[in-house]
């Protein structure tokens, strides 16, 4: 089944591929409890790790955000330029890697919404969860926004 | 005289002598038997298990301001009158305290790795010579900060109270991280024809280890200092990584020392809310602290190896190379005051020349 990028059912078919082989999962061999929103375009969508799995993910607005860890932030094309990758080559490429589009951005693409640096430094302990979680979206068939 | 057993009988008698476990052991009292501050307790497993801020409550809980006993006593256990003290000089909580240390503690047991068995090395493939060098020039580099940050905890954990025991047990987590990124990087170095190259002059090295003020005057030079830096290089190699095994290798790498930074951080803003001066002290360490830095980063030997990494041979290295170098020195930088203003730390106006100029640099 063919979903679309960026919509909710497109992250809820990548959480189930990524809850269901923990051979994904790349990110340090434990636990990652982490609340974190990505803002992908004009949308917001909320994720929830626990322990070793995504425990929930859904389209949310900015404000159900403000009690997150932190938010990861880039244009559209970008989101698509990587997971574009990740559909041809099975896991992001280096060089478009969740840590490798942090340093490309001046900023980086990471920010707390009540800007502790505690809790944004949460994005560089749990990175490989994260990258993990996109690289599983390999496993869904997806078109992109502009496609559909 | 009395009947003496004889035959079957007295050897039973004698066996049963041999074997009696309580001869010679003085009758037990069990005086000890409720001696307790607080007793009752039944914490039970949450959502994550029992972790070990789950059971610090009633006087368990409690954290001092100020942990006066000088024995291993553990908090919350009744005192023994007579132990002598032990020499621990880190009394005050504001020394070493980070609210995060528990969680750190919790989340570093979690997400242990294995460099032998779980890093790819199969996928290790011959690389061009400048590179390797490059490569195995910085696992030499990041072995010594290893080493070095392994060494000044060890050497202040000892004089951490008792009292602050999530410290502690948190840091021997850092030092078990230290001892694996050595393990790992020694072992990327000699395992595809490279070997290890020239050790680092080590300035930074040597003013964290001469730290002498306090474990909180270590922290400055070593994570809001240097480990900031180091995420960069971190996340520069993970960047530019040749292969599945460099992938796996600086990416955990880079995990292990966010959580160092964390925990770092965190001490820092406890200390500077709560530290006499702390933050003017901050200031006087850093002015200093930056001047050594500063000499370190232009020395050449890590700005070259990054520089042939990001560029991919030498002829890139003098391009594209050391501009991806510099903006990875000019990010380190930006990040660095950012965070010294988050503790209150003025560092703007005095920054050091020498990094003015890599700010400066676009």
């Amino acid at each position: 089944m063919m979903v679309v990028f960026p919509s909710e059912e497109w992250f809820q078919e990548v959480r189930q591929a990524y809850n269901s082989d923990q051979g994904l999962h790349s990110g340090g061999g434990g636990a990652c409890d982490t609340t974190a929103g990505f803002k992908v375009g004009e949308y917001w969508y909320f994720i929830e790790f626990e322990g070793l799995e995504c425990g929930q993910v859904r389209q949310c607005t900015e404000q159900d955000l403000e009690a997150t860890d932190f938010i990861l932030e880039m244009p559209l094309e970008t989101w698509q330029a990587m997971l574009k990758d990740v559909q041809a080559n099975g896991k992001a490429s280096s060089n478009l890697t969740l840590n490798s589009i942090d340093l490309e951005f001046e900023d980086g693409i990471a920010r707390s919404p009540i800007d502790d640096q505690y809790r944004q430094d949460l994005f560089y302990r749990y990175n490989q969860n994260f990258q993990d979680f996109f690289d599983a979206s390999s496993l869904v068939e997806t078109t992109f926004e502009s496609q559909a | 005289m009395a009947d003496k057993p004889s035959g079957k009988a007295a050897s039973v008698d004698r066996e049963a002598k041999l074997v009696d476990p309580t001869q010679g052991i003085p009758e037990p009292s069990y005086s000890w038997r409720g001696l307790t501050n607080e007793w009752g307790v039944k914490v039970l497993p949450g959502a994550h298990g029992l972790r070990l801020g789950d059971v610090n409550v009633g006087s368990y809980g409690e954290v001092p301001d100020y942990w006066a006993d000088q024995t291993r006593r553990p908090r919350g256990s009744v005192g023994r009158p007579g132990i002598p003290p032990l020499p621990y000089s880190l009394r005050s909580k504001h020394e070493l305290w980070a609210d995060c240390a528990a969680d750190l503690y919790e989340e570093a047991i979690q997400r242990r790795w294995i460099p032998a068995t779980e890093v790819p090395w199969d996928s290790l493939e011959v690389l061009p010579v400048d590179i390797e060098k490059a490569v195995c020039q910085m696992c030499t580099e990041l072995s010594q900060c290893a080493n070095t940050e392994l060494e000044i905890i060890t050497y202040w954990q000892d004089r951490m109270s008792y009292g602050y025991f999530e410290v502690k047990q948190y840091l021997a987590t850092a030092t078990f991280d230290c001892a694996r990124q050595q393990e790992v990087l020694r072992k990327r170095a000699l395992s595809n024809g490279g070997g290890l190259g020239i050790e680092s002059r080590g300035r930074v090295n040597r003013i964290i280890l001469e730290s002498s003020g306090g474990w909180t005057e270590a922290v400055v030079y070593l994570y809001l200092l240097r480990g900031t830096y180091i995420t960069r290089l971190l996340s520069g190699l993970l960047s530019a990584a040749h292969n599945e095994a460099e992938v796996f290798i600086y990416s955990h790498m880079l995990e292990d020392h966010a959580r160092h930074l964390t925990y770092g951080y965190d001490h820092l803003k406890y200390a500077s809310s709560h530290g006499k001066d702390a933050t003017l002290i901050m200031q006087t360490l850093l002015a200093v602290g930056e001047g050594h830095m500063a000499a370190e980063l232009n020395e050449g030997v890590v700005s070259t190896a990054m520089a042939i990494i990001f560029g991919g041979g030498i002829e890139g290295a003098r391009t594209h190379g050391m501009e991806r170098y510099l903006l990875l020195v000019r990010d380190f930088i930006t990040d660095y005051l950012a965070i010294c203003q988050e503790l209150g730390i003025e560092r703007e106006k005095t920054l050091h020349p020498v990094f003015k100029r890599y700010l400066e640099n676009e």
